[in-house]
């Protein structure tokens, strides 16, 4: 079993951390003692490090069918076996045995692809997890899938992408887009529809989203947060997301994440200066004195990308272990 | 001696409670299926205006072109506007009535409403309040349902009105404010949902109707149409054999009171190798298929992509429907008089204890048996048979119909109803025994990814890939011994 290695995954890193600061938010006005992180972990088990690093109160169950991975997840284990459960069985068949129990559950459906079953999966959980508890699921989201130099091919590729989820698509004659942006539009608005037909508007409960984002780490990714809330709540659950820069509690066209791969003395140069709301990019770039990238736009945009996301940037840096 | 007070008997009361009535009427129908009701109105509305006007009979491909049907709501207010004719005025005796009179005059032929209820069903569905303004030739009016005519037992009339806005062209706005909260709450909480589902029902169920030229938009959207399609060899591609052609199986007749019924069943796409078969049991990968029957009354499909007994699936000889008959598709078109089709009273189901149905499903079981067959006898060898498939080009049931004339019918007289009917004959392996063996055995993960990496220099390689090419690697190094 290959992953792909971390340090080689800027934008996703920085997703991790969205997430982290929407459990901070959720803080805000709930327990977080009561809540128990479910997620899939990967080989050495980076978001349960960060939640345990941040949230040390909160309990954690991985889920891994493969046995290797798995093995490598007790090596990796960042903290007493007591606090972080490794449960090793298809997320499938986890899914089937999990009962809330009123508990709340924080869980990340991280898929690699974009399958129907992921999207079953999905509307299955919201079904399923107590009032107050956040889900959030990534899929793949990558236009290149759907293109091909061959017209006919191209044409294949859509008309299975149409077969393939034609009971969540905005319309029947959805294709998938071609660019980044639109194709994570449109896998929102899938998730969307997913869960309005998992907790349609005659049950208690619903399904408020409150970031999405989508970044290309060679592969177009998008991820979408939530809160599954008793529709009673919703103000109350909507509340501490309100100033939060990253906040999409509508339903709007998700953020992209493409920070740029700055060294850590430009990073320390540039931290003078942060943060900055407006012409962060400009700013930046002035203060740079150089471009990044292949013109001054393209700088400057890159910039205020890391203007955005910098508190959420890791840094890698060679040690000697 | 005192004498008993005698009771005196009156007669009893049968007469329906409003409340109950209409809960009955709007409780058995989706929401999505009460609009298709008010659809199927603006179409027999377009029926109706063309025998006033004594149009004569249709022979056009598009019979509905210029006619259009706009459907939009939100958490306020749900209406449909059509100009399609309008309501005459010397029907609105029965068209704002529930239920039909015997007296009820005879529908133009390609009607679908056949109980009078349709429209009302629909509005009391959406909500409480409802204004219906129609133009047709010299008459302009509105008719009101007002707000707390429930609760009025007495009272079983709506109160009519010359149109307050003159409408610019023969047609009927229906509008229903006063929604109830759970369908306002549909309209706005669950929009995106219900939007792209009564769309997708729409482009299915009037993909028939929207071929031949009608225009039906829902928030200013306009649908498109989806259609069944089924492959086809045309007949100039295959004039030398026969024998390597495919073709659906069809069936026609005309009943002795005048229902025309169409039938054709075949693939609509190359037979699923064992792979396919067994990936799809495994995790699902399709949200929809296009396997199934599919019914259509008088244009209007009312049974879309069924896999039960309600179309023969599992029944007499034809197997319950799996994974492995996915390319099997049939469709049935039934068409005459409204009160005589099939269809159950919301138009959205079939009524499968009709003896007209089930004369037509025994054709259908029969049609279906000869495409589970032929899949049984290929699914060892579905590669091969893609090359004959491949002959075939996916058709409409209307370019069937064109295409079955080239084709040689034989009489069915010994069938019910007496009809004809075309039975292909499909390619079938040249050898019945096989010719192929299926080799499967089961390795690890781990195993399986090193062989990959290492005749592939990937691990993720299909284990079906990687076992073929070590066998063709063996076969190879074997015969060169």
């Amino acid at each position: 079993m290959r992953h792909p290695p971390y340090h080689l995954r800027l934008n996703k890193a920085v997703d991790r951390l969205t997430l982290i600061d929407a459990i901070k938010h959720i803080g805000r006005s709930e327990d977080l003692r009561a809540y128990t992180y479910y997620g899939m972990g990967g080989p050495t088990l980076e978001d349960f490090r960060l939640i345990y690093e941040f949230f040390p109160e909160i309990r954690m169950v991985c889920i891994e069918e493969n046995e290797d991975t798995y093995k490598r997840q007790r090596f990796h284990l960042p903290c007493r076996s007591r606090r972080l459960k490794l449960e090793r069985t298809a997320f499938s068949s986890f899914l089937a045995k999990y009962e809330a129990k009123d508990e709340r559950s924080i869980f990340w459906l991280d898929y690699l692809d974009l399958q129907f079953t992921s999207f079953e999966e999905f509307m299955e959980l919201l079904g399923k997890v107590g009032a107050k508890s956040v889900v959030k699921i990534t899929l793949r989201c990558n236009p290149p899938d759907f293109l091909d130099p061959d017209t006919e091919k191209q044409l294949k590729k859509q008309e299975e992408f149409k077969k393939k989820f034609e009971t969540v698509l905005p319309s029947a004659f959805t294709v998938p887009p071609i660019e980044l942006k639109d194709l994570a539009q449109t896998v929102q608005e899938m998730l969307q529809i997913a869960s309005q037909k998992a907790l349609p508007s005659r049950v208690p409960t619903m399904f408020l989203p409150v970031s999405s984002f989508f970044y290309n780490d060679g592969t177009g990714m998008f991820t979408l947060t939530g809160v599954v809330c008793l529709r009673t709540s919703e103000a109350e659950i909507k509340s501490p997301f309100a100033n939060w820069r990253f906040a999409n509690l509508k339903w709007n066209a998700p953020i992209e994440i493409n920070v740029p791969n700055l060294s850590t003395k430009e990073r320390l140069h540039l931290q003078r200066h942060l943060p900055h709301g407006r012409n962060a990019g400009k700013i930046l770039r002035r203060s740079l004195g150089y471009l990044i990238d292949r013109d001054q736009a393209q700088t400057e945009s890159q910039l205020q990308q890391y203007a955005d996301f910098h508190r959420y940037s890791p840094y890698f840096i060679k040690a000697i272990p | 001696m005192t004498s008993e007070k005698q009771t005196q008997y009156e007669p009893v009361s049968a007469s329906p409670v409003k409340a109950f009535f209409v809960h009955m009427l709007t409780r058995d129908i989706r929401l999505e299926d009460a609009i298709l009701d008010l659809l199927d109105n603006c179409v027999d509305g377009i029926l109706r205006a063309k025998v006033t006007k004594g149009a004569k009979a249709e022979k056009s491909s598009k019979p509905y072109s210029g006619f259009w049907a706009e459907i939009k709501f939100d958490e306020h207010s749900f209406s449909i506007a059509d100009n399609c004719g309008g309501i005459p005025w010397s029907l609105h005796k029965y068209a704002f009535r529930m239920g039909r009179t015997a007296s009820h005059p005879v529908d133009a032929p390609g009607s679908v409403g056949a109980y009078g209820v349709g429209m009302k069903r629909a509005i009391f569905k959406l909500g409480t309040q409802s204004i219906i303004t129609t133009k047709n030739g010299v008459d302009a009016y509105e008719v009101e349902v007002p707000g707390g005519w429930m609760e009025d037992e007495k009272n079983w009339e709506f109160p009519v009105e010359p149109a307050k806005i003159p409408m610019r062209y023969e047609g009927t706005s229906l509008v229903v404010a006063s929604l109830h909260p759970w369908i306002a709450d549909r309209f706005s909480v669950d929009r995106e949902d219900f939007q792209s589902s009564l769309e997708r029902m729409v482009a299915t169920h009037y993909a028939f109707i929207i071929h031949k030229g009608f225009s039906v938009t829902v928030n200013k959207i306009t649908v498109r149409p989806r259609s069944m399609k089924l492959l086809c060899t045309r007949k100039e591609r295959s004039a030398r054999n026969v024998s390597k052609e495919i073709q659906p199986f069809m069936f026609r007749t005309k009943t002795s009171d005048g229902i025309e019924v169409f039938l054709a069943v075949g693939f609509t796409r190359p037979i699923p190798s064992i792979d396919e078969i067994e990936n799809e049991q495994d995790e699902k990968r399709y949200s929809s298929e296009d396997a199934g029957w599919t019914i259509i009354c008088n244009d209007r499909a009312v049974v879309f992509c069924d896999r039960t007994e309600l179309t023969g699936w599992g029944e007499a000889g034809v197997p319950r429907y799996h994974t492995q008959f996915i390319a099997i598709s049939g469709i049935v078109e039934f068409k005459g008089e409204a009160s005589k089709l099939p269809t159950t009273t919301t138009k959205r189901g079939v009524d499968a204890s009709s003896a007209l149905y089930l004369q037509v499903k025994n054709k259908m079981r029969e049609g279906m048996r000869i495409f589970t067959d032929y899949t049984n006898k290929w699914k060892m060898r579905a590669d091969e048979s893609r090359k004959y498939l491949a002959t075939g080009t996916l058709l409409t049931l209307d370019e069937i119909k064109i295409e079955s004339e080239n084709l040689k019918f034989n009489k069915t007289a010994t069938s019910v109803p007496p009809g004809e009917q075309y039975k292909p004959m499909l390619p079938m392996p040249r050898r019945l025994e096989p010719r192929h063996r299926r080799i499967s055995y089961v390795k690890t993960v781990q195993e399986v990814e090193i062989v990959s990496e290492h005749l592939f220099n990937e691990r993720d390689v299909n284990p079906s890939e990687v076992g073929e090419l070590c066998f063709d690697m063996f076969l190879k190094e074997a015969r060169s011994h």
